[in-house]
């Protein structure tokens, strides 16, 4: 069957050689097409820069949304991210898809770093890669129950007191 | 050069007139997941989901899959129906399935939309498109309260 509609959004991290991360954010479908770029500084996640740029649109008002993403400018990639970008983005006067975007961005960071870490347990025997992961969740408790697989009743989470 | 990338892919098919297919996808370095989700338009009802696990970090993974069930019976159009799906879909089961479930889900009303301008554009292409989201959300008002290009 024909479709009747496709959306299609990519984002990307470039390490840059100051050591800053680069992001590039794009969504595309039948009636948008917008881009968002962030700069965000390690150790600490700063995002130094952030700019975004609605090439096709419809309306005035989502071009002009596009100066919204300035006052995410300083906020850090971390814990309570998520609730300071909505009331920084959100809202009536605000850009939801502008806060997906960052919110996006800031995810991909986090797979940026988690990557290395998952590579290296792809070279251990199961015995070694179930005492990493329970390492892992000691230092990273967040991960506790956050999906199936670190539920209380995982066989991973057996015997752990998180 | 990139170290990571994310795709995501959304597809919307209309099987029939009160009922859009949403085919979605999303592939990066780490996972690989896709979704089929049949969706009620008048109410905006997940009626049907199937999921694929293609890619992922643990053996217990593909257990999530028979928890995407979870979202059969869930509405789009339901207040912080994304937080839900995070909830039981994502942190009950696998939250890369509950990301591309999000964004099939955000896709109802563009699509919706999207179809109906291109059938109005077929018979007259002079169409204002600003001027026809405007109108089409005034004759949706299922559609409003969340910005138009959601």
């Amino acid at each position: 069957m024909i479709l009747g509609y496709l959306r299609n959004k990519v984002v990307e991290v470039e390490p840059q050689a100051d050591g800053g991360l680069l992001v590039l954010w794009r969504l595309t479908d039948s009636l948008l097409d917008m881009e968002v770029q962030m700069r965000v500084q390690p150790p600490d996640l700063e995002i130094r820069e952030a700019a975004a740029r609605v090439k096709r649109c419809s309306t005035r008002e989502c071009l002009s949304a596009q100066e919204l993403v300035q006052k995410v400018v300083g906020v850090r990639v971390g814990s309570g991210l998520r609730k300071i970008v909505q009331g920084l983005l959100g809202g009536a006067e605000g850009c939801a898809r502008l806060t997906e975007a960052v919110l996006e961005c800031s995810n991909a960071v986090i797979l940026h770093f988690t990557l290395p870490q998952l590579q290296a347990g792809e070279k251990l025997n199961q015995e070694e890669r179930l005492a990493s992961t329970r390492a892992m969740l000691k230092v990273n408790p967040r991960l506790v129950r956050s999906c199936i697989v670190f539920a209380d009743d995982s066989p991973i989470m057996q015997g752990l007191d998180l | 050069m990139i170290t990571l990338n994310r795709s995501q892919l959304v597809g919307a098919e209309f099987i029939d007139e009160g009922t859009v297919r949403f085919h979605g996808v999303q592939t990066d370095h780490i996972y690989d997941m896709e979704i089929r989700m049949d969706v009620r338009i008048p109410d905006g009802e997940i009626v049907a989901i199937e999921g694929w696990m293609k890619r992922f970090t643990n053996p217990l993974c593909p257990k999530a899959i028979e928890v995407l069930q979870k979202a059969v019976g869930m509405s789009l159009r339901e207040e912080n129906w994304e937080s839900r799906v995070m909830r039981e879909v994502g942190r009950g089961g696998c939250q890369h399935f509950a990301e591309i479930l999000i964004e099939c889900g955000r896709c109802l009303d563009q699509a919706r939309m999207s179809r109906d301008l291109f059938e109005t554009i077929k018979t007259d292409p002079g169409t204002d498109e600003g001027q026809f989201i405007h109108q089409w959300l005034e004759q949706h008002p299922e559609a409003k309260g969340a910005c138009f290009t959601r």
